[in-house]
């Protein structure tokens, strides 16, 4: 399936695991942007923990801003390559900007000792 | 097929079937119930099979992890639910698991308890730090088949034959009252519990995916399942035997994994004890790794991070974090000193509380076939999941109960 075909969205599309071009996991469909008023069409893919208000509870979406953050990251749709049990994406998660915090992660992790 | 690694992969499933609720369990429940309970173990060890297989075809067909799915089939919400559920129930299963390794490092060296908890963790981390993903799972499982020592001592004590195999028939012993009656059904959903753990199929799955699992590996898949969790199940259902040879008819309750180890040392001296107690330390620290790792791996899936012991730790950094934080916080757990057998228990009532959740979309997405081609889940399949959802749902809405008025299996 591509992001041109007709797509049951809440089914096939919402929560689905992201994959950049280089194979690796680089988030997940926390919610959809559209665009246009009388014919609905996806602008992009939003990802983080900001995405998630509306779809949980209001005092549980607070638990999550506090732990996590409120970021959201948008993926414009073009950059889809196709929807199938993950959303493969046609770049590297950086370029839409999706590894920041695994990189911010990355800092705290010591090189080395590994098989 | 590689029979090499097909062997050593039933090796493994064989060595890492049996953990620390499974050690206690088996050993009262054939203190208390004698062979009664034995068809338990083996119906539930269908049950994981079925799951297993299942979880690991759908890494191999469709590469996704069981975690992907409670959040895409679930949704959001109902997902995040499984997911701090499950995070709870393999968080204290870790914590007994670690508990159970300190007391079993005590009777082998007679060093301090909370000495070993944090040199037993430490150990671990550093093994999963530094070994890949095939070797931790071969390691801790290969190491594991010390656990063969209660089979044969089974074998050595010449057990009633005709009742072991009896025991194996469903049934309800005779002239139970009522109180036992609700022990037993308590026994029940214990056993199932310990042997179908959410854990090891979240372990399993991920796994595939680690090994980079094709559909020519559905056969490997298949066969690791039933002949390695079957077997595996027998080293529990020899323990149990053991148990109700030994601990009932002297109304021992063994409470203590050091119990169980006395099975061994009776047939075979000093030797036993030490090989039944290498055989005890190497499962509950390969299934201590299982439930950590599994708690990492949900979490990653979950929110999309990059994960996997195939990448070295720091490829792959939030999913680091995580499963070395969550050994922090078991770890944590046992210091502050709760009962290992307390552990065991809420281990047990959470995780079947969470099986429902976990095995619901794991059975909709290996039956469907769009994602799942011409290897979605057949009758059989299809048959024995739904048998086996029902079998666990209505066992999670008996188990608080259960619990609360046997008091935990007291009686």
């Amino acid at each position: 399936m591509t992001p041109d075909g007709r797509i049951k969205l809440v089914s096939e599309l919402l929560d689905l695991p992201l994959v950049d071009s280089e194979g690796r996991y680089c988030g997940i469909v926390d919610d959809i942007e559209f665009i246009g008023t009388k014919e609905l069409k996806l602008k992009a893919l939003m990802v983080g923990p900001g995405a998630y208000e509306g779809r949980i509870p209001r005092p549980l979406f607070w638990l999550v801003r506090k732990l996590a953050g409120d970021r959201i990251t948008r993926v414009p749709i073009d950059r889809v390559r196709s929807i199938g049990s993950v959303v493969k994406l046609d770049c590297a998660g950086k370029v839409v900007g999706l590894e920041r915090s695994e990189d911010a992660a990355g800092k705290w992790i010591p090189r080395g000792g590994a098989l | 097929m590689n029979p090499l690694e097909l062997t050593l992969g039933i090796m493994t499933a064989v060595g890492g079937f049996v953990d620390i609720s499974e050690l206690v369990f088996a050993a009262k429940a054939g203190s208390t119930f004698g062979y009664a309970l034995i068809w338990v173990f083996a119906f539930s060890t269908v049950g994981i099979i079925v799951f297993s297989e299942m979880s690991g075809r759908v890494a191999a067909v469709a590469k996704q992890p069981v975690f992907n799915l409670v959040r895409h089939r679930l949704g959001l919400q109902l997902g995040l639910l499984t997911l701090v559920a499950s995070i709870i129930s393999n968080l204290i299963t870790c914590a007994a698991e670690i508990g159970g390794l300190s007391l079993i490092l005590n009777y082998l060296t007679g060093a301090p308890y909370f000495l070993m908890a944090p040199v037993a963790t430490l150990v671990i981390v550093i093994s999963i730090w530094i070994l890949p993903f095939k070797w931790i799972e071969r390691v801790y499982g290969l190491l594991g088949l010390f656990m063969i020592t209660f089979a044969v001592a089974l074998i050595a004590i010449h057990p009633p034959w005709s009742e072991v195999a009896g025991g194996f028939v469903p049934h309800i012993p005779h002239g139970l009252n009522t109180k036992e009656l609700l022990t037993f059904g308590y026994f029940c959903v214990a056993i199932v519990s310990a042997v179908m753990f959410p854990y090891e199929v979240y372990f399993y799955s991920s796994g595939g995916i680690e090994e980079e699992w094709g559909p020519k590996d559905l056969l490997t898949n298949r066969i690791t399942s039933i002949v390695g969790m079957g077997l595996g199940s027998l080293l529990a259902i020899s323990i149990l035997a053991s148990s109700a040879q030994f601990f009932g008819p002297a109304y021992v309750d063994p409470e203590i994994p050091g119990s169980t180890a006395l099975q061994a040392a009776i047939p075979f001296g000093k030797w036993g004890l030490i090989l039944a107690l290498l055989g005890m330390f190497f499962a509950v620290a390969g299934a201590a790794v299982e439930t950590c790792m599994a708690n990492a791996y949900s979490i990653a899936q979950f929110f999309g991070w990059r994960w996997g012991r195939h990448k070295k730790p720091w490829e792959a950094p939030r999913f680091t974090i995580a499963w070395i934080a969550l050994f922090v916080v078991a770890l944590s757990i046992v210091l502050t000193g709760v009962d290992v057998m307390i552990l065991v228990e809420l281990a047990i009532l959470f995780s079947i509380l969470v099986l429902p959740l976990s095995y619901l979309p794991l059975l909709l997405l290996a039956g469907d076939r769009q994602y799942m081609r011409e290897h979605a889940n057949g009758s059989i399949a299809k048959g024995l999941g739904w048998f086996y959802f029902g079998v666990i749902t209505a066992a999670a809405l008996a188990a608080i109960p259960l619990y609360l008025l046997t008091a935990g299996g007291s009686g």
